[in-house]
């Protein structure tokens, strides 16, 4: 059993960390946010699942992404049936090559948004959090082969959208 | 011939050395392939900036709160010394830059003065804990903290393994203080004298084994070395 100390002061030292992939992943800070604060419940709701010894990051990472895939899932057919112009909308902010460091990441939040979630999370592991294939692909329970296929598409996608 | 996985896993770092050589030189010699790598690199320059400076930016109350309502049995002696003593975010850098087994909620009971301090991102032994490092010999225990065993690591630094009711591990001398290498909680329902009877923690015993260069010291090479201020 981990000391409730050690495991609320980790898990304190990685939401600057979590709240970063969460914005990789979110379209807006809002959700990102609400993203960021479930994932904390749920992972303090788990920790006894959390084996000492392993990496609490990478754990802590799954669970965002697999709560990210449901919110995404369920706003997706809700969005659907109720209001399919909102995306465009939010896809169509345009916004000069910015100073602001808000502009650029909504800029960039913008760019990522618009990637298929399963080039994104690719993206935002290995580009933006800085993970090796192997452990985003063990993270996210692919193929390497998988993971850096799709690595391709993304990053390719992405440079036609922000032309750097 | 390069492959577009291969390019990017080249430009990625992810390739073993033999090959990552040749890719290399195919890109160098290939002037749309050199140009490709340049935006692709200023691509995730440009991608990856915003959000670390998010990550550099003031957490919101909401999210600390979310986890300090669950910490909120941690206390610290008192408001002043907080501060300079270990405060909950610290502790995660000490996965990533020691080998920590399990620190049992004891350890930093209210009750007690922390036996851990946390600077720079590396776990010290606070007042008590270092004193009993600085002080006691394996010969005389004293106090809560008993002291196992003395020897040097590769660095020539040396490393002291101690026990107290609720946890062992292992210390090394670094500049006045005290770097904790290892801390570990005893099983749940297990006091520490218990594990000091049954000997050292299997944890513990393997961190040693990977750190102590040499035989471990003497009582009097052990008592020399204190009395040279464990240099």
């Amino acid at each position: 059993m981990v000391s409730p100390d050690r495991f609320d002061g980790e898990l304190l030292a990685l939401l600057p960390r979590l709240r970063r992939f969460a914005h990789t992943l979110s379209r807006n800070p809002a959700d990102a946010d609400d993203l960021t604060q479930a994932t904390i419940e749920r992972a303090l709701r788990s920790r006894t699942h959390w084996q000492v010894g392993t990496r609490l990051d990478s754990w802590t990472y799954r669970i965002m992404r697999n709560l990210w895939i449901d919110t995404a899932r369920a706003r997706t057919r809700r969005e659907k049936v109720e209001a399919p112009e909102e995306e465009a909308e939010l896809h169509a902010v345009r916004v000069d090559n910015g100073m602001d460091a808000a502009v650029d990441l909504s800029r960039m939040m913008a760019a990522m948004e618009r990637l298929p979630d399963e080039q994104r999370e690719v993206v935002a592991l290995i580009l933006i959090e800085g993970f090796g294939y192997r452990e985003a692909a063990e993270m996210l329970g692919l193929p390497i082969g998988t993971v850096s296929s799709r690595l391709v598409r993304g990053r390719t996608a992405l440079l036609d959208m922000v032309g750097a | 011939m390069v492959s577009d996985e291969q390019f990017f896993a080249w430009l990625d770092g992810e390739l073993e050395p033999a090959e990552a050589a040749r890719v290399a030189a195919e890109v160098g010699a290939n002037a749309e392939l050199t140009l490709r790598a340049e935006q692709h690199r200023a691509l995730q320059r440009q991608l990856k900036a915003p959000f670390d400076r998010l990550a550099q930016a003031a957490i919101p109350d909401r999210l600390r709160e979310a986890v300090e309502a669950d910490a909120n049995v941690v206390e610290f002696p008192s408001p002043k010394t907080a501060r300079t003593w270990l405060t909950l975010p610290q502790w995660g850098a000490m996965a990533a830059t020691l080998a920590v087994g399990i620190v049992t909620g004891t350890m930093l009971s209210p009750r007690q003065t922390s036996p851990v301090i946390v600077a720079g991102g590396k776990m010290y032994a606070g007042a008590a804990l270092g004193g009993a490092l600085d002080t006691q010999l394996a010969s005389a225990p004293g106090g809560d903290v008993r002291i196992g065993l003395t020897f040097r690591d590769p660095s020539h630094a040396i490393c002291r393994t101690f026990t107290d009711a609720t946890a062992s591990g292992l210390a090394c001398r670094q500049g006045k203080q005290w770097q904790l290498r290892g801390l570990f909680g005893a099983p749940e329902g297990q006091s520490g004298h218990y594990r000091m009877a049954a000997g050292m923690d299997p944890n513990l015993a393997a961190l040693v084994g990977s750190t102590m260069t040499g035989e471990p010291l003497d009582a009097a090479q052990e008592k020399a070395a204190r009395d040279s201020g464990w240099r």
